[in-house]
């Protein structure tokens, strides 16, 4: 697949604070490319200085193999995007600003086009209302539609569910889902939370302080091989030492007299549930969640995590 | 470049804002208008006084031209302020809005994207000043009629001849257009810097009426400095009604003006482009 | 004998001022007589005012007259400006009613051509002239130059030029010199611009010079028409 995007040592300082460090990442056409980080990880600065709105303090950043600067801002006709909030003029109809941003990409777009992308995000019938009067869900549709408008190779979506409520979010999911599948887009998708990512991407890179943490394909990401199970029990000395000599053994991960810890496929979780049990372990609490996961979440209590790649 | 302008004029002129700045140009010429129905003959003998001790001063004095030349006077100090009511809002107010990183990911360039805020504020400077002429000097032509103009100035009488005004008038809101542009470029520089558009535009407004004091006081320490400034020139206009034209002053004034005018779109164009989008 | 002969010879050289005396006053009588013939006019006139701080263009305009002291500027639609006081402008004005004391003067010289010179006290103090001196072409009953001192409006002066209209003793310009008192309008109110213009600032400083002169051209009379007083009230 050719790459449709790419950053190469990209680097954004602000003072003395380091906002993106060294990040390098390639995104291939047909890719929903899940950028994930906690808020304030450098992801809005990284999609910025990708669309050039912020200039790199060193690194570079190219969309279609050329190198992106303000000179070749044709480029960007290549590039829809919604950066954090969907902010629109609100004094003007949701059609005043679809059609104006439309005719910024100086390509001639037909009124069918508009009317399509409409349909395509779920507007149609609400064009004609003044967009101050939009809910946070359908200002976000009417910010995919502009994003959309021109035809681009890549939507770049910047916390897209941001403010919606939870019947929105899996409305957006859908929409990006059907983005990429029916309509070919390429997609970079940032967000804060990994289950959002986790859902709908193919590959996934997750920053921390700016730095890349974690850049892989999804489904070696999400491997389920790779989930974490805890399990709370009583103190009971006997049980660490009984369960060496069982098959649980290879997936132990960690022990101690009121804890254990495996990795493992989520369907074997009954088994070993039923094992203990057996075993007179007075199991208090039993849990699992993804390696992925629990590593996400450590970032955002923990600053010293080290790099990982898959 | 046109396409965006269209797109530029049409935010502008849809947005409730702009015709305050309409409204408020009417009401006040209005007021000054009925004042002066009501009241013109004692402002007249007012204004008058110094000459009328030694002269016999008869005829249609308070005419529609004489009542235009006040609104104006009083207007033009105002007008600045409403251009810089949108040009300041230009950059800063898409900022604020959060749009302007929306419009910097459509293939447009910076620097176009500033001359195209440029000449919308310009075009809306234009046409805020068709509007007064219109309502200044094409209503009070109306309501008074047109006759010979007085201008009193500090050091002389001008008298001009009724046929000999319209054609000044003409020239000196040409030259006042010269003037918005400068006010227009300034506002448009402050904008360049602020995220939200209420600080360019009382930025704006606090520059003129700061240096307007300079222009005008007659203190010596100002005198060195009031050449230099683009407020001392912004009252180009008035030297129209001057008998004769002082046409090489009201040349080096446009002159002065127009070269501030290119230093602040050219240092907005600079600022502008090396700015980082963070808004 | 010797008593006679002196007294004789003071008579003699007394006698010519005497009779000179009367023919002063004779010689005004009659001007005034002369000029008041025309008991009013309407005439076509171009005004300049040549005053340092006025600004105005050459106006063009009526001037209508009626004996004594009546008098009105009409500019179709226009501003009309003349010196305060219109009753300056006329030289009928300019010769004191009534009985006068007229003393003589002797003679002077006006563009290379002898006048008689007299001076004119009014018999009455309570107008606004206190003394007229009357330049006089004895040969035709004109006057040429005078100067008149008021009481309130300084010393005006007044020169005469005749060319159709002497058989009526009106002449076909005339040129008064007045006494400006100062103008000055605070800069703060005005908001001059003077631009960057260092020959208008110091234009603007000569202009202290505290003379101006006032130059009508009369263009064309029509006399007698029987203008009536309500045709000067000012409309209001």
């Amino acid at each position: 697949m050719a790459i449709i995007a790419e950053t190469k040592e990209l680097t954004k300082s602000f003072g003395n604070t380091i906002a993106v460090d060294k990040l390098s990442f390639s995104i291939e056409e047909g890719d929903i490319y899940g950028f994930l980080g906690e808020n304030g990880a450098g992801k809005s600065t990284t999609i910025r200085m990708l669309l050039g709105l912020i200039y790199p303090t060193s690194g570079t950043a190219y969309i279609k193999g050329q190198l992106f600067n303000n000179s070749k801002r044709h480029l960007l006709q290549h590039v829809g995007a919604i950066i954090e909030r969907p902010d629109m003029y609100g004094y003007l109809s949701g059609w005043d600003n679809l059609r104006m941003f439309a005719a910024m990409s100086f390509k001639n777009i037909p009124k069918s086009r508009l009317e399509e992308v409409l349909e395509i995000v779920g507007l149609t019938g609400r064009e004609k209302d003044k967009v101050k009067a939009y809910s946070q869900g359908m200002k976000q549709r009417l910010g995919i539609a502009i994003a959309l408008v021109h035809s681009p190779d890549l939507l770049i979506l910047d916390e897209p569910t941001n403010g919606l409520a939870p019947q929105g979010i899996v409305e957006m999911r859908n929409l990006i889902l059907h983005l990429s599948r029916d309509h070919g887009k390429t997609i970079l998708l940032s967000s804060h939370l990994l289950h959002e990512i986790e859902q709908i991407a193919s590959k996934i890179l997750i920053i921390h302080r700016g730095k890349k943490m974690v850049e892989g394909p999804a489904e070696q990401l999400l491997d389920p091989n790779e989930t974490l199970v805890e399990v709370q029990m009583e103190p009971d000395d006997n049980i660490a030492r009984m369960i060496k000599a069982t098959q649980w053994h290879g997936s132990l991960t960690g022990s101690g007299p009121a804890h254990l810890t495996f990795k493992m496929h989520p369907g074997k979780i009954p088994g070993l549930n039923k094992w203990l049990v057996e075993n007179g372990a007075k199991v208090i609490d039993l849990h699992s969640k993804h390696s992925l996961e629990a590593y996400f979440l450590s970032l955002t209590n923990d600053s010293a995590t080290p790099h990982r790649t898959v | 470049m046109i396409a965006l302008l269209r797109i530029e004029l049409y935010k502008i002129f849809h947005r409730p804002r702009t015709y305050i700045s309409f409204g408020i140009v009417a009401a006040i010429a209005l007021v000054i208008q009925l004042a002066m129905l009501a009241d013109g003959k004692n402002f007249i003998g007012f204004a008058l006084q110094g000459v009328s001790e030694q002269f016999d001063i008869k005829g249609n004095v308070l005419n529609g031209y004489l009542i235009t030349y006040l609104i104006l006077q009083t207007l033009l100090i105002h007008i600045p302020l409403l251009v810089a009511l949108v040009a300041g809002d230009a950059l800063a107010g898409e900022a604020s809005i959060g749009t302007l990183r929306l419009l910097l990911t459509k293939p447009i360039t910076r620097p176009g994207l500033v001359l195209v805020k440029f000449t919308a504020s310009v075009v809306y400077a234009m046409l805020l000043l068709i509007w007064l002429a219109i309502i200044a000097l094409g209503l009070s032509v109306l309501l008074f009629g047109t006759g010979d103009m007085i201008n009193l100035k500090s050091d002389a009488f001008v008298m001009l001849l009724k046929d000999d005004v319209l054609w000044r008038y003409f020239a000196a809101f040409a030259f006042a257009g010269i003037a918005m542009m400068c006010v227009a470029a300034l506002a448009l520089l402050l904008s360049v810097f602020a995220d939200n558009s209420i600080g360019p535009i009382i930025g704006t407004m606090g520059i003129i009426i700061v240096l307007t004091i300079f222009s005008t006081l007659q203190l010596p320490i100002f005198d060195a400095i009031s050449p230099y400034l683009f407020t001392t020139h912004m009252i180009g206009w008035k030297g129209f009604f001057d008998a004769p034209v002082p046409y090489d002053a009201i040349t080096h004034s446009a002159i002065v003006l127009l070269v501030y005018t290119i230093l602040f779109v050219a240092t907005t164009i600079i600022v502008f482009n090396k700015k980082d989008i963070q808004s | 004998m010797k008593r006679l002969f002196c007294l004789c010879l003071f008579g003699i050289l007394l006698l010519p001022s005497v009779t000179m005396a009367q023919d002063a006053t004779q010689l005004f009588y009659r001007i005034r007589d002369k000029v008041k013939g025309v008991n009013d006019y309407v005439a076509d006139v171009r005004i300049k005012l040549d005053v340092p701080f006025m600004k105005v263009p050459p106006m063009k305009g009526k001037l209508y007259f009626k004996n004594p002291d009546k008098m009105k500027l009409e500019r179709q639609g226009g501003i009309s400006i003349l010196p305060r006081n219109s009753f300056n402008l006329t030289m009928n004005n300019l010769l004191p009613p009534g009985n006068v004391t007229v003393i003589d003067g002797g003679f002077d010289t006006i563009d290379h051509k002898r006048v008689r010179v007299i001076k004119v006290i009014p018999g009455s103090d309570t107008g606004d002239i206190v003394l007229t001196r009357i330049c006089i072409d004895e040969a035709r009953m004109l006057v040429l130059h005078t100067e008149t001192t008021t009481r309130d409006n300084g010393t005006i002066n007044m020169d005469l030029y005749y060319n159709s209209y002497v058989a009526y003793s009106l002449p076909d310009k005339v040129i008064f010199h007045i006494n400006l008192k100062d103008y000055k309008l605070p800069k703060g109110v005005t908001m001059d611009y003077t631009g960057t213009d260092e020959d208008l600032v110091q234009k603007a400083k000569q202009a202290r010079v505290k003379k101006g002169r006032v130059q009508i051209e009369y263009l064309h009379y029509t006399i007698n028409t029987g203008l009536t007083d309500a045709f000067f009230t000012e409309k209001k």
